[in-house]
């Protein structure tokens, strides 16, 4: 039953699916973060600056609460199924269940950011005669960027990571072949399944890599990972 | 190959309601009329679905958390491998799973339970780490042993954060649960996966599944919440 | 007095965590999957769409009414996992289609020339492999090509040779159509259409693809209700018979059919004379439109028909 000959026949298999249909698994790939990326625009449109205005106000608090448990407790696949009824089949819905699943870790993450800046800090800024925008631009947002990249993070891997189950409302991607066992045989569904899981990796890193890179030296800490804020997918 | 015989009795099955085959937003007629075959059983598999794995990510996660207390070398390495755990979308593990266990239940929840580990694993650590220095100083100073530190300081002090892990644990495993209906019949998911298959997607199924993933999420996120109220009333704040 | 009470709550932790804990351990545990019992048990497989839901609902209430042991896995697959599951031994029964069975699974470019022929030529086929085909159902459930009436009048389609008139369109179907001599190898084939894509359609439904506008064509079944009375739908001739001849027959291995003896036999056989093209589409109807589930639908249905 365990790791016998069939089933290193079957991730071999797997590995040649890989090699011989490259061209499909771009095609695919392409299509996801095209999805993955719109998902996350809306997300870094809306989500973000509301929570980085909510916490520099130091207000709202309730709203960020609510978003972190309803990012958390809301299953994809509900979210996704839910938008279809609404919106169709497609682009746009997938776009948008998306979309939603993201904003609850970069609402969370940009309110508790700014939110939790050292009063110290601000009062100091305040006392030299910075207006709020200027605090908020100088002192706040400089300070909060770790916490809000964590949540750009978070809610992007979300996605991407997501986006396979989109493709049972036609969202394309390469869930379009995970979804589809019986055209793409095993040997497929593992080839793109192993792609899916090197796409979020290399999402995960890369943006680790950017926030690493943009976290003002001063203030930058040993460990930048931090712990998993909510995982579903 | 038959049927020169009498046709068949074909009975009446009960007509759906106008609401249900005019396809309305929800039908509160259907929701009565199926809790009993449809959407009460799966709400129970899904309840053992993530009970299961709860408690077998907690019986693992626990004494790794203990012994990374007491070594601390296992941290590092256990934090970037749940960091990259979490970035491999559940369909993609269950599916590659399947060649090793097929597709049983056990597939589904060694992926569940390995979500779980990497969530309960840091949390319970971090509990047991928060323990202020000087407290666990004056406890040795009183003659304690390292065993009675951990049970009387270290732990009570960890409920919080153990509670913490396990809210996430709870809510992020029922999300996932819903998933597992792709390879298996079983969750809420699995009525929303055939509603999505009719020809029209039936929205009261969808709708009424989906409303309790989330109030299962929900209510027990709600019980530990309790739990740790009843447990340790004096931590009462932390967004956890 | 605090380190009374952190005791204290230390020791209630505990004892209500390693309560809670054994609790739901013993739960789950009773509520474990069951061992396979000893002894031979049909394990009734279905593959991923309504009417084998209610074929399986069918055969395995009827069996467990006569007293057998029946295991059921719903949902498997198409015709391509199902039949890994029969080979693999997870299965041991599923309802299937006569004409699926020679040209797919053994990929016969036609079926038999009529449907009994096509059922006698399945029933040897499965045989040299260790498989007994039960009886026919009286009902055929064919895969047929449909467009939206709107699509029909546009280019004035008739029959499925007509969508050359087309120029490139996109043609959906459940995955394995697309390597299907009963479906999309048939169609393009036999009627010479060159200029269709293949649109594999996993998880929604084909009438829902024509209503958007995704696809121009699909591939349905012949029982859907949507293409019942009045129906939005036309559905495109097609007289060279590409899709064969589809009356279900159960497949069970031999060896299962031969321990279970003639009960086991006639039981399912007198479900199967049962079920008539009236039948088996009032019950799609129950299931798909009133949305009833399927296994309530199966029960009435036997009840009603003194096999349960």
């Amino acid at each position: 039953m365990l790791a016998d000959t069939a089933t290193m026949h079957t991730f071999v298999d797997a590995a040649r699916f890989i090699g011989n249909h490259t061209g499909l698994l771009a095609t695919k790939t392409l299509e996801q973060l095209a999805l993955s990326g719109a998902a996350l625009g809306i997300a870094l449109a809306i989500a973000l600056p509301l929570g980085v205005v909510l916490g520099h106000f130091h207000r709202g608090s309730t709203i960020a609460i609510a978003a972190s448990i309803v990012g958390r407790g809301l299953p994809s696949l509900v979210l996704i199924a839910a938008f279809l009824t609404v919106l169709g089949i497609g682009f746009v819905n997938n776009m948008v269940a998306l979309a939603v699943l993201g904003s609850g870790p970069l609402l969370t993450n940009s309110y508790d950011g700014v939110e939790r800046v050292d009063r110290d800090a601000v009062e100091a800024a305040r006392g030299m005669g910075m207006t709020g925008w200027q605090v908020l631009r100088s002192v706040e947002l400089p300070l909060a960027i770790p916490l809000i990249f964590t949540g750009i993070r978070v809610a992007a891997v979300t996605i991407v990571a997501t986006a396979p189950i989109a493709a049972i409302a036609g969202g394309g991607g390469l869930g379009d072949i995970i979804v589809n066992q019986a055209s793409y045989r095993l040997s497929g569904v593992l080839g793109a399944s192993i792609c899916v899981m090197l796409l979020s990796a290399l999402v995960f890193a890369g943006l680790a890599g950017v926030q690493i890179a943009m976290t003002p030296r001063g203030v930058r800490r040993t460990s930048v990972i931090g712990e998993p804020q909510r995982r579903e997918l | 190959m038959s049927v020169i015989a009498a046709g068949p009795v074909i009975p009446t099955f009960g007509k759906g309601s106008s609401c249900v085959t005019g396809d309305h937003t929800f039908c509160w007629d259907w929701v009565r009329a199926h809790w009993g075959d449809t959407l009460g059983p799966a709400l129970w598999q899904h309840v053992e679905l993530t009970a299961i794995a709860v408690v077998i990510g907690f019986a693992i996660a626990f004494p790794l958390a203990l012994l990374a207390h007491r070594y601390r070398r296992l941290e590092q390495p256990f934090g970037i491998f749940s960091a990259l755990l979490y970035t491999v979308p559940s369909l993609a593990l269950f599916q590659l799973l399947v060649p090793f266990t097929g597709l049983t239940w056990t597939t589904v929840e060694i992926a569940l339970v390995s979500y779980t580990l990497v969530i309960l694993f840091p949390n319970i650590v971090q509990g047991l780490e928060s323990a202020p220095d000087d407290v666990i100083e004056a406890a040795r100073g009183m003659g304690l042993t390292r065993l009675q530190v951990l049970t009387r300081v270290e732990l009570p002090l960890a409920v919080p954060a153990i509670i913490g892990g396990l809210r996430i644990a709870v809510v992020s495993t029922v999300a996932i649960a819903t998933i597992a209906a792709f390879l298996l019949p079983t969750g809420l998911g699995y009525p929303i996966f055939l509603a999505l298959k009719e020809p029209t997607p039936f929205k009261t199924e969808i709708y009424s599944a989906g409303a309790l993933a989330v109030a299962l999420a929900i209510g027990c996120d709600g019980l530990l919440v309790v739990l740790r109220r009843v447990l340790v009333p004096w931590a009462s704040k932390g967004l956890a | 007095m605090i380190r009374k009470h952190r005791s204290r709550a230390a020791k209630a932790a505990f004892a209500i965590s390693l309560g809670v804990a054994i609790v739901i351990g013993l739960f789950a545990a009773v509520f474990a999957r069951p061992a396979q019992s000893a002894g031979t048990k049909v394990v009734i497989g279905t593959k991923n769409f309504p009417e084998e839901f209610i074929l399986g609902q069918l055969y395995k209430q009827a069996l467990e009414a006569k007293g057998f042991s029946v295991g059921y896995k719903e949902n498997i697959g198409s015709t391509e996992l199902i039949q890994t599951s029969l080979t693999s031994g997870k299965i041991n029964f599923y309802p299937e289609y006569t004409g699926v069975i020679v040209q797919d699974v053994f990929h016969h470019t036609s079926s038999g020339k009529t449907a009994h022929a096509t059922w006698l030529l399945a029933k040897k086929l499965e045989a040299a492999k260790g498989y007994t085909v039960l009886n026919a159902t009286p009902f055929f459930d064919t895969d047929v090509v449909a467009v939206t009436n709107a699509t029909a009048k546009k280019y004035g389609l008739k029959s499925i040779a007509d969508l050359k008139k087309v120029g490139s369109f996109k043609f959906g179907g459940f995955p394995e159509c697309k390597t299907r001599n009963t479906c999309f190898i048939g169609y393009t084939k036999q009627y010479g259409i060159t200029k269709a894509t293949f649109t594999p359609l996993a998880g929604i439904s084909a009438y829902a693809a024509l209503d958007a506008g995704n696809i121009l064509a699909a591939d349905v079944f012949s029982t859907d209700p949507p293409l019942g009375k009045g129906s939005k739908y036309t559905v495109l001739a097609d007289p060279k018979h590409v899709t064969g001849f589809q009356n279900v027959a159960p497949i069970v291995k031999a060896s299962v059919a031969t321990s279970l003896g003639s009960k086991f036999t006639s039981t399912v056989n007198a479900v199967s004379a049962k079920l008539t093209q009236n039948a088996i589409v009032a019950m799609n109807k129950a299931v798909i439109v009133d949305k009833q589930s399927a296994a309530k639908v199966a029960s009435a249905f036997l009840k009603a028909n003194g096999l349960k």
